[in-house]
């Protein structure tokens, strides 16, 4: 688990889990809303790096801070930004976990160890530290769902095209 | 003067002011930034104000990340924030291009670095035209090569279009041509060596050259009326 300070003082703890076997359980907490303490699942093996998820995150409390949340809640909303599609339904099914999801990427918000360490409880799986992403993210699957071309690859690292497309997504 | 100065330690320290917007230094999760703002104009209409600013806004970070997508090296984008009217991105942590030649008039040519950022220029020129995307405003300041791998950076996508049809990529290097004339003749025959960059990455060059003969003639406004 690892805290991040994001913007306006509010900040972003992350958790990556493999091996997890209950993520059924988990969607259908999140679902009916009962998720305690809530929080975000993401599908970790389409995150490269933590930076892009900063970048969502900065987006969701930029956001929330203006009451233009565009999901339900702000941890959807940092679901939703992790995907460069203005599809609601499909980012959140693509970004977010499924039921046969083992490799998630937890967040919450201004979570305390308390929280943090309750969500640990709820997932059951390995934690593993953050510096696996980079080795065990899905780059074919990257590249297919951001539409990144080689051309752009030759320039750019994997996680700077994803934050491009997060950011420009509703200029698009 | 007390809302400017509010403003600037809203964004970070003031870097650079224009006619259109204002840049800043800051950073963006853990990251040295640069975050420009287009400010509104208060002599126009709120409405229409607004409107144009974002319609602006939205177009350059379009073009920057097409830009990319065309394999052309551009800052990365990290936020766009409608309501502000500012665009996060990276910094590039380097010296423009105008800077660089400016140096070699005053302290003689290294004319194997000259070689590199000329083919740089057509390199990426030629890639953003033949990928229907028109820069604008290519002068050596929108340009910058980075420290740390020497690379060209383009920068300042606030004019850019896609377009393509040869007469706007040929005025898109005649400006060029005009400010390497105006700026950097000590330099000797840059543009010449950036038209060689240029009509090996571009597929489309022949039109494009032929045009841009016709351009020179005439100067950059196609008709001369009014």
């Amino acid at each position: 688990m690892r805290s991040f300070p994001v913007t306006g003082g509010r900040s972003v703890s992350l958790a990556l889990f493999s091996d997890v076997s209950n993520s059924r359980e988990l969607l259908d907490l999140m679902q009916s809303g009962k998720l305690e303490p809530e929080a975000a699942f993401i599908n970790a093996s389409l995150v490269p790096d933590v930076f892009p998820v900063l970048a969502a995150a900065h987006k969701a409390l930029l956001s929330k801070s203006r009451e233009s949340l565009t999901t339900r809640t702000l941890h959807s909303e940092l679901v939703y930004n992790c995907s460069g599609s203005k599809h609601i339904t499909e980012s959140l099914k693509r970004c977010g976990i499924a039921d046969d999801t083992q490799y998630i990427l937890a967040a919450r918000f201004d979570a305390s160890d308390e929280e943090m360490k309750a969500l640990e409880k709820l997932i059951s799986g390995t934690e593993i530290d953050l510096s696996e992403l980079e080795t065990r993210a899905d780059q074919p699957k990257i590249l297919k769902q951001y539409k990144i071309t080689p051309q752009e690859l030759s320039i750019s690292t994997l996680p700077e095209a994803i934050v491009c497309r997060i950011a420009a997504r509703d200029a698009l | 003067m007390d809302i400017s100065q509010e403003q600037q330690q809203d964004f970070g320290v003031l870097l650079k002011q224009g006619a259109e917007g204002r840049v800043f230094v800051s950073t963006f999760v853990g990251r040295k930034c640069v975050i420009k703002e287009r400010f509104s104009k208060k002599y126009r209409h709120p409405l229409l104000d607004s409107k144009l600013t974002l319609k602006r806004l939205n177009a350059e970070a379009r073009c920057m990340t097409k830009a990319r997508r065309l394999g052309v090296p551009t800052p990365v984008l990290y936020a766009v924030d409608p309501l502000q009217h500012t665009l996060t991105f990276e910094y590039v942590d380097g010296l423009c291009v105008k800077d660089i030649l400016l140096g070699f008039g005053s302290n003689g040519i290294n004319e194997e670095r000259l070689n590199d950022i000329a083919t740089q220029i057509g390199n990426a020129v030629g890639k953003l035209h033949d990928g229907g995307l028109v820069h604008g405003d290519l002068t050596t300041s929108n340009m910058m090569i980075k420290n740390s791998t020497n690379q060209l950076v383009l920068i300042d996508f606030g004019l850019s279009f896609t377009s393509t049809i040869p007469e706007d990529k040929a005025v898109d290097l005649y400006v060029l041509e005009r400010a390497l004339i105006s700026m950097h003749s000590s330099c000797g025959d840059v543009m010449e060596k950036i038209l060689a960059a240029y009509r090996k990455a571009s597929r489309q060059w022949c039109a494009t050259t032929n045009k841009l003969a016709q351009v020179r003639q005439r100067g950059r406004k196609r008709t001369m009326v009014g």
